[in-house]
């Protein structure tokens, strides 16, 4: 395993050096791709590795950076299969940008996007096989930084530097966040290694638990991006290469997750039932406000950058669900909702990632996100369209692909904890199912517009009529990804049994996850509930089949006539006519009138003679922006203004500073004297 | 509440049924036997308003009121051709219409039967020779059964589709 951790590190430093060093543009493309590639599959083999033989990867190197207890890994099987998570996108992101960084060709530096692209794989790999907070926050912020990098690598587009901004300012509150929890955490270890702080953890005072578990929450939730900390996936999601966007929002958000289970389920050892409590509300709340924005985006990087914020909600459901149930001694029970949570987290890396890499052939081939603009693209796309078809359906938990079983799963995970007798647990159960369902319904039809818009009817614009299909490169990275969807679907019996090592990280939960998978069945303790989804599939093929057959039979007993698409009988049809993505979209913004609060504006010019000829009409329509509005402006104000009064400090004379200097040591020395004393 | 006010205020609102009413009756039982042996289920309309003056269509709509309520008797009235078994076509036809009546003809599925409503489908009537209009609707796409009057009463209507179905 020491070995194909080398060959881990190996390959994305080969990936980096040779996009800096190679010669020629294709060069620098092939050898990005070919170091992560190398690296990506290398960290799968080490996941796989941890798995197989149940034993936890251990290497540290002390000496380096020794002042903070140097640098030390340490891969258990809850790290493992974020690892594995990491490398499952890695891989085919990495042969996808090989052909999509060729629009960045003599625009925008290869190299650079080629060294931070495998820097960024590197330390978000890293980062779950982080043994102790020294080697945890350095891997965490590299991971950041070089996806802030990442985001800005179309730097000339008008909203890039504020979309990075934005991630920017997040991820390092976050950040803040996550390091006073990990200072409160050490405080009483003998090293900051997380075998050493799990001892002192259980010496800490209850209250001291909840507030590091409340800031682990925020910090990582900034990541994960969670409500209302989600505001930067919408802006940087979009701006990224379309590769990045599908790394981003397939796999890093996910180490947020990772991060609130490393500290409050393994560290801290779980916590009091409000604990999952809040998870669970936190996480239906970024479920259901997710889904609804992303119903209202045209923009189809949004549109899939706030579906990820409903997809965390999902996830921290999940989590929620199995830490309240943890609290409350049902560990069969939590079993269930962790694993549904953790499945729904390597599910939704798969088809999300697809989604982007579908996303970015289509902005690739019209240079254009506005679904408003596109239209007609199966026939000019069909790979892609065929792709992106598989992702939607996945998304939207239709069998026998993977999200049906994720969501499945944490359905039957929260339903028995409606009959639960313990206080408020049963209203609360009962809430999130609602949330869940009300998410689901919502979702299928947010992907109905992305899909149906995008790539049904005829082209609403001609470069939308000019477009044309993707390299063979990204259609063999969105194959990987198609196929890894329904494999994740129809194999999820022994999948999920294999996962119930990653539950390890508390007695009694592995055991009781193990039970999840017999045979073809998928069953809940005490057979609460059971599917098969190798059954579905399998019934699903032979009626599609059956159908399929019998039409051919009939076509050829009665013969085929073969006429126009039905549309009203119009002499002729042009994109006009067609539905709107935003058109889509009004009765569901008529529903949610009292959330969305759309403004309209519409405005007609009418010809000078008569008020029967129209010349031009101009509809626009807004929602109002909650978040942004009322809980970030202000704070971005306050913040600006507490800038502003420091600035007093920066006088521009050396004097003043020697002053201050001086106030400094002085302060420093009194200090001293104190604690002396 | 007000419902109910309502409800009072007006009293029944109901007629009996005009004379000749048994007549109608029976035909629509006939619709009904015959449209279940043809098809096993209803029989699925599409009405195709080619450019009338819209007596016609009160008539039709007449059909699906509470007097005559040929819903019961499976007469039904679909939304599109692409459901369709029969085409009802009322008026002359226009030149505007006369490609939509073809493409409205072509989209629906064989075996189709058309049935033309009104003096006007059969002879243009009072548009006759108008440079708006293209001409009956029989110049335009077969039909099967011509109902003549202006416009035909609801139990012309049905002997007219008791006719094309009993064609088959
Ligand atoms: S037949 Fe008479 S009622 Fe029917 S469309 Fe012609 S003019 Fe109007």
């Amino acid at each position: 395993m020491t070995f194909l951790f080398w060959l881990m590190l190996a390959g994305y430093a080969f990936g980096a050096v040779a996009a800096l060093l190679a010669p020629g543009n294709r060069a620098v493309r092939r050898g990005t791709a070919t170091g992560a590639v190398v690296g990506a599959t290398a960290s799968i083999a080490l996941a796989l590795g941890v798995f197989a033989t149940d034993a936890t990867f251990a290497f540290d190197a002390p000496a380096l950076l020794s002042v903070a207890d140097g640098v030390a890994f340490r891969l258990d099987a809850l790290g493992a299969f974020f690892l594995g998570l990491v490398g499952l996108v890695a891989a085919p992101c990495a042969i996808y940008g090989a052909g999509y960084s060729a629009t960045y060709e003599g625009r925008y530096s290869l190299r650079f996007l080629g060294a931070a692209l495998n820097l960024f794989l590197l330390t978000m790999s890293l980062v779950p096989c982080a043994g102790n907070v020294l080697t945890f926050l350095l891997m965490w912020e590299g991971m950041s930084l070089t996806s802030y990098f990442l985001v800005m690598t179309e730097r000339d587009e008008p909203d890039t530097v504020n979309a990075g901004g934005w991630y920017l300012a997040m991820t390092h509150a976050g950040v803040a966040l996550v390091l006073a929890a990990f200072l409160l955490l050490a405080a009483g270890a003998d090293t900051t290694s997380f075998v050493h702080l799990r001892a002192a953890a259980i010496r800490l005072s209850p209250t001291m638990h909840s507030v590091v578990f409340v800031l682990a929450l925020l910090g990582f939730g900034s990541k994960a991006g969670l409500m209302p900390l989600h505001v930067w996936l919408p802006r940087a999601h979009p701006a990224a290469p379309s590769h990045v966007s599908a790394l981003m929002s397939g796999v890093m958000i996910k180490l947020g997750v990772y991060g609130v289970l490393r500290v409050g389920l393994d560290l801290l050892g779980g916590g009091p039932a409000w604990w999952g409590a809040l998870l669970i509300v936190l996480g239906a709340l970024s479920a259901v406000l997710g889904v609804l924005y992303a119903l209202m985006e045209n923009d189809l990087k949004r549109l899939l950058a706030y579906s990820s914020v409903e997809n965390v909600g999902l996830i921290f459901v999940g989590v929620g669900a199995g830490s309240l149930f943890l609290s409350l001694g049902a560990v069969p029970a939590a079993g269930v909702a962790l694993s549904a949570g953790l499945y729904h987290a390597l599910n939704h890396a798969a088809f999300k990632g697809l989604l982007f890499l579908g996303a970015g052939s289509v902005l690739h081939a019209t240079g254009t996100r506005d679904m408003n603009l596109l239209g007609g693209l199966i026939r000019r796309l069909p790979w892609t369209a065929l792709f992106f078809l598989t992702a939607s359906l996945a998304i939207a938990g239709l069998p026998p692909l993977n999200g049906f079983v994720s969501e499945w799963l944490l359905f039957q995970s929260l339903l028995p904890g409606i009959g639960s007798s313990a206080p408020f647990v049963a209203p609360l159960m009962t809430l999130a199912v609602g949330a869940l369902a009300l998410t689901g319904g919502l979702a299928a039809a947010g992907f109905v517009k992305a899909f149906g818009v995008t790539f049904l009817a005829i082209p609403r614009s001609p470069a939308a009529e000019h477009a044309h299909e993707a390299s063979l490169s990204m259609r063999i990275a969105m194959g990987i990804l198609a196929i890894a969807c329904a494999g994740l679907g129809v194999a999820a019996v022994p999948i999920l049994a294999a996962l119930s090592a990653v539950l390890a990280v508390r007695t009694g939960l592995s055991a009781a996850t193990a039970e999840i998978g017999g045979g073809v069945w998928l069953s809940t303790p005490e057979r609460f509930a059971q599917m098969s989804p190798a059954l579905i599939a399998l019934g699903l093929g032979v009626v599609i089949a059956g159908v399929w057959l019998g039409v051919r039979v009939m076509a050829a007993r009665r013969g085929v006539r073969i006429g126009e698409t039905w549309g009203c009988g119009r002499v002729t049809q042009t994109p006009r006519m067609e539905y709107t993505a935003t058109a889509f979209a009004e009765p569901l913004r008529r529903v949610f009138a009292e959330l969305y609060r759309p403004t309209k504006d519409l405005s007609i010019d009418f010809h000078p003679e008569s008020r029967y000829f129209v010349q031009s009409i101009e509809y626009r329509s807004e929602i109002v922006p909650w978040f942004e509005r009322y809980l970030y402006a202000p704070l971005i104000a306050r913040v600006q203004g507490w800038g502003l009064r420091t600035r007093a400090l920066q006088s521009g004379s050396a004097h003043a500073y020697l002053t201050y200097l001086v106030i400094a040591l002085l302060a420093l020395l009194g200090m001293l004297l104190v604690q002396g004393a | 509440m007000r419902l109910f006010s309502k409800i009072l205020q007006v009293g029944i609102a109901t007629e009996p049924l005009a004379p000749g009413g048994d007549e109608v009756v029976r035909l629509l039982h006939e619709v009904d036997a015959r449209a279940r042996r043809l098809f096993g289920r209803a029989l699925a309309i599409r009405e195709v308003d080619a450019g009338s003056c819209n007596g016609c269509e009160l008539e039709i709509s007449g059909l699906t009121s509470p007097v005559y309520d040929s819903e019961r008797f499976g007469i039904h009235f679909v939304a599109s051709p692409r459901h369709a078994d029969m085409l009802l076509v009322t008026g002359p036809v226009t030149r505007n219409m006369a490609v939509p009546l073809v493409k409205t003809y072509e989209a629906t599925p064989d075996p189709k039967l058309v049935v033309a409503v009104g003096d006007c489908a059969r002879t243009c009537g009072v548009f006759q020779g108008s440079y708006a209009v293209a001409g009956s609707v029989d110049q335009i796409i077969p039909v099967d059964v011509f109902v003549d009057g202006c416009p035909p009463e609801p139990a012309d209507i049905l002997r007219g589709i008791l006719g094309a179905i009993g064609r088959r």
